[in-house]
């Protein structure tokens, strides 16, 4: 299991640990009040026939065989406290129907198990009633949080959020430094100006990057700059939310989510913006596009699209001049969970790529079907246990990437569109000797551009 | 004993159905749902929507795509525990003359009904034996079961086993009036003995309730359940238009903009 926050990270994002002689009875309290308040989860946890059709549809249990990871077992975890304590047929008849008291070795093992799913949301997918046992997780990984428990890579994110607004802990400073060294790149490489304004007021659009771009994904900050320049936008980035995705989704969808969520709509208002545009991020484009008009305390008075679809309707109206042939490199495609489960974007993906690649090869199963990276919901632990379950996570992500044959020489891309995904990715294709780098799309749409 | 079975434990098990179903339903009616958990398919129109639910409740969809093996038994299971329950009510009500109102004659009518209870009776025996097969002998379903899961199986394949029974060996059959008459004494509550002489059916009818008693608190409201967690999912959901504000690219690529020879970033 990964590692755990200590008391001090946990109070730093403002949760008092729950001592242990009191975990059980406080976990029950916190699973009365989901259980009220989320009809997702009673469904999950009343509806399912125990069919097994997940089974084998989850690529956490076909890479680690782990009887746990059956997505309908990883609920169960939870469905057989839920059972004993909130049912009649748990509570009269127990270990019959699958019923069991709590303790604190199940609560451990709600924290292993939990943090051992991507929230891709496969298993919904392909459920005969659609049952979401993401949902399950993050309410479980909700209660862990209320009661303390969080692996310290979320909790430290979770503080980086309050203090700067993004993930990686990036002051206002550090993002013009970049952006500036960022502009001496493109110069350099692709021989054009693109200037990258920060908090500039009057813009007509915001852009909201991954601050992971800043750090490892410099090619998506610079597609991004190139597209907005080269389509003439007046645009900015904000510094107070310079963040795509959101880690509140992840452990805490009510403080911590929240708090990003009024960061946005403060910026937007503040540099009086007419409509927002999104970063790479599938998590976290999950969360704004749909958690965020439940969520905010203002009115949303923009507009929010991703990058992806504006690029698509820009390549759809022939106004973006793009050379295919310029990548002379195989290319396939990894649809992020978030993008093509969550947020139907399957078809704009690919728009896209076929505009940048010549040589563009689909992976199988793909779009609404395809597997998570194994990096999903941040499982993206360096400690050697949770390394090591990574590479079991990505293992069928490898064999697809291996089917398409883009790796065979060495030189093949694989399009990730997804910050979460590119650091699951950059490690594991290496792991697996997949012979591919790793991209996102907007990446891909700097590098065609055709500027005269 | 039959007096009990026959004539006081049908109130019983009629009330604990209806108030069991109503509690649970009410219990999911009162969470409410929070967040927007779209799934994919994305339907845009109600109808796509209509689809999405006919494809998974007619044809078994998501099962037939990603679980055949699966499919192979628990769609004709479905299909014929929905003709036999069917059958029930208007083969009971009708005599089993129901096909009169489809242009057949009376006799051709009471042929079909019994051939297709018959036969669907079989294949609903056939799809139960071939679930609990899997439930004991494939790993992955044996290691997502709990011991009510096999319990419910042999239920069902005992209720389905004495129907067949009384289907296929004449000196226990049971024909269409007598049963229809029992029932009809129990509506209009003043239960009468039922036909004597065949322990096999009142075994069935026995099974029968107890599994009607306990639905409410077993995993079989998925039958409701599964409009539920579709209804929170399958909606429609519409994109902003993409376009942004205030941007002429043809103007922009015209003036050279990013280019070093007409200058940095222009403003529009």
């Amino acid at each position: 299991m990964p590692v755990k926050a200590t008391a001090e990270d946990m109070r730093r994002i403002h949760i008092e640990p729950v001592p242990d002689d009191q975990k059980v009875e406080k976990a029950i309290q916190y699973l009365d009040e989901m259980r009220k308040k989320f009809r997702s989860f009673v469904l999950a946890m009343e509806s399912c026939v125990k069919c097994g059709l997940c089974a084998e549809n989850c690529h956490t249990y076909l890479g680690t065989r782990d009887p746990n990871n059956i997505p309908t077992n990883r609920a169960e975890l939870i469905r057989k406290i839920y059972r004993r304590y909130f049912t009649l047929e748990g509570r009269w008849f127990g270990k019959l129907v699958g019923a069991e008291d709590l303790n604190l070795d199940i609560i451990e093992q709600w924290y292993s198990y939990f943090y051992q799913c991507n929230e891709c949301r496969r298993c919904a997918h392909v459920c005969p009633f659609g049952i979401d046992t993401c949902e399950v997780t993050m309410i479980g990984r909700q209660i862990l949080h209320w009661l303390g428990i969080v692996p310290k890579l979320h909790a430290d994110v979770g503080a980086a959020m309050e203090r700067t607004g993004n993930h990686t802990g990036l002051t206002k400073p550090a993002i013009v430094d970049t952006l500036e060294f960022l502009s001496e790149e493109i110069k350099d490489e692709f021989g054009v100006d693109v200037e990258f304004p920060v908090d500039k007021e009057g813009a007509d659009i915001m852009y909201v990057p991954s601050s992971a771009d800043f750090l490892l994904n410099p090619y998506t900050l610079m597609g991004a700059g190139m597209f907005f320049t080269y389509i003439g936008a007046n645009w900015t980035i904000p510094s107070t939310i310079t963040e795509a995705g959101n880690f509140g989704l992840l452990f805490d969808q009510q403080h911590t989510m929240r708090h990003n969520f009024t960061r946005l709509l403060h910026a937007a208002q503040k540099l009086g913006v007419k409509k927002i545009v999104w970063g790479e991020c599938g998590h976290g484009w999950r969360a704004w596009k749909m958690y965020l008009p439940g969520m905010a305390d203002l009115p949303i008075r923009w507009p929010i699209t991703h990058i992806h679809d504006e690029v698509a309707y820009y390549i759809r109206t022939n106004q973006l001049k793009l050379d295919p042939n310029k990548i002379g490199r195989p290319v396939t495609l990894h649809d992020p969970c978030n993008y093509v489960r969550a947020c139907g974007m399957a078809e704009t993906l690919r728009t896209v790529i076929r505009a940048c690649v010549a040589d563009f090869r689909e992976m199988y199963p793909n779009k609404e079907n395809n597997f998570c990276c194994g990096g999903g919901s941040a499982i993206l632990f360096d400690d050697p246990e949770m390394y090591q379950l990574r590479i079991k996570f990505s293992q069928k992500k490898a064999e697809q990437v291996r089917a398409t044959g883009v790796g065979r020489d060495g030189n093949g891309i694989l399009c990730a569109p997804c910050s979460i995904c590119k650091a699951q990715l950059y490690p594991m294709v290496e792991e697996h000797q997949l012979g591919v780098e790793v991209k996102g799309l907007i990446d891909l749409v700097g590098m065609a551009l055709v500027w005269k | 004993m039959t007096y009990f079975i026959a004539q006081i434990l049908p109130y019983i098990t009629v009330t604990v159905f209806i108030i069991g179903v109503i509690y649970r339903l009410w219990r999911w009616a009162a969470s409410r749902i929070v967040h927007n958990i779209t799934l994919s398919p994305f339907p845009q129109t109600k109808t796509e929507v209509a689809a999405i639910y006919l494809r998974e409740i007619v044809l078994f969809n998501n099962v037939f795509k990603f679980d055949r093996p699966l499919w192979v038994g628990a769609w004709p299971m479905h299909i014929a525990l929905l003709n036999v329950i069917g059958g029930h009510v208007v083969g009971f009500y009708f005599l089993g003359k129901q096909f009169v109102y489809l242009g057949a004659s009376e006799a051709l009518s009471t042929y079909l009904s019994n051939l297709l209870g018959t036969v669907f009776g079989i294949i609903l025996l056939a799809g139960l034996l071939y679930l609990l097969y899997r439930r004991i002998a494939i790993d992955k379903v044996r290691q997502v079961s709990n011991p009510s899961d096999y319990l419910m199986l042999l239920l069902l394949i005992s209720i389905v086993s004495l129907g067949n029974f009384m289907r296929l060996v004449p000196e226990y059959g049971m024909h269409y009036e007598p049963v229809r008459e029992y029932f009809t004494t129990l509506i209009l509550f003043q239960p009468a003995a039922i036909p004597e002489g065949n322990p096999f059916f009142i075994l069935h009818l026995l099974l029968a309730q107890i599994l009607i008693m306990i639905l409410p608190f077993s995993k079989l409201m998925h039958l409701f359940g599964m409009f539920g967690m579709r209804w929170i999912e399958n909606r429609i959901y519409k994109e902003p238009a993409p376009g942004l504000p205030n941007v002429d690219v043809a103007a922009a690529r015209a003036r050279g903009t990013g280019l070093p020879s007409a200058g940095s970033t222009d403003v529009a």
